[in-house]
């Protein structure tokens, strides 16, 4: 469901940069951008098995 | 470079953003291979690379909009390169098939790699930031507004192919089936 959610909201940004003033396409921008980097931080749970 | 020059360049990079997503769109339909969260987020963040030439394209070039795209890119890397380490030791035979010898996260990563240079490359051109008294109309005319609404639309469609993908719930971490076509059937 959060991806449908980050879909959705990238694809408003882009409504809001195409029609919309360019303070709330930024705006938009950075909220998506931050849910995204949650997004990433919630699934990113699997150990890496590397060894160095 | 002009700024009519640039904001041609930006088109064609929607049209690049738009080829991408339908790559990933056909991936998915003909091999019927379904995208984990991981290649979700960085079809997201691919998608979010063309923020920066729509601002480009709408407003005129800035720096400002570029280092937007540079974020998504830098963003799409990390997520890709997490996916490739996840599936980097000998005996894995990663996630989904490979297209000319590599996964698709791994093109990602090279994609993202690519868009963070090419966006350097292009911020090196200054005469794009000032007002050349645009040959082309204020918004690129037909060639950039058709490749603005494509990438729009792709995105959109992807709203609806996640929907049905995942459901109302949380997407699984090694989908087979679509979750809302098998809850209706």
């Amino acid at each position: 469901m959060e991806f449908t959610l980050l879909f959705l909201a990238g694809a408003i940004v882009m409504l809001a940069a195409w029609r919309g003033s360019r303070a709330l396409a930024l705006g938009l921008y950075a909220a998506v951008m931050v849910a995204c980097a949650a997004t990433y931080l919630h699934h990113a749970t699997d150990p890496l098995k590397l060894s160095f | 470079m002009t700024q009519s020059r640039a904001i041609t360049l930006n088109a064609i990079s929607l049209y690049a953003v738009a080829l991408v997503l339908a790559a990933a769109f056909a991936a998915q339909l003909v091999l019927h291979e379904l995208p984990c969260p991981l290649c979700l987020l960085q079809r997201i963040l691919f998608a979010m690379l063309a923020i920066g030439p729509i601002l480009n394209t709408r407003f005129g070039p800035r720096p400002s909009h570029y280092a937007l795209s540079l974020l998504a890119a830098v963003a799409g890397a990390v997520a890709s390169t997490r996916q490739v380490l996840l599936h980097i030791m000998p005996g894995d035979a990663g996630y989904g098939s490979a297209l000319l010898g590599y996964h698709y996260y791994t093109w990602a990563l090279i994609g993202f790699i690519a868009a963070i240079v090419l966006l350097a490359a292009v911020l090196l051109f200054d005469r794009q930031f000032e007002d050349d008294g645009a040959a082309l109309p204020p918004t690129g005319g037909l060639f950039a507004h058709a490749a603005v609404w494509l990438v729009i639309a792709l995105t959109s469609l992807n709203v609806i192919s996640t929907l049905l993908e995942c459901g109302f719930g949380a997407c699984a971490d090694n989908p087979t089936v679509y979750e809302l076509l098998k809850r209706f059937s």
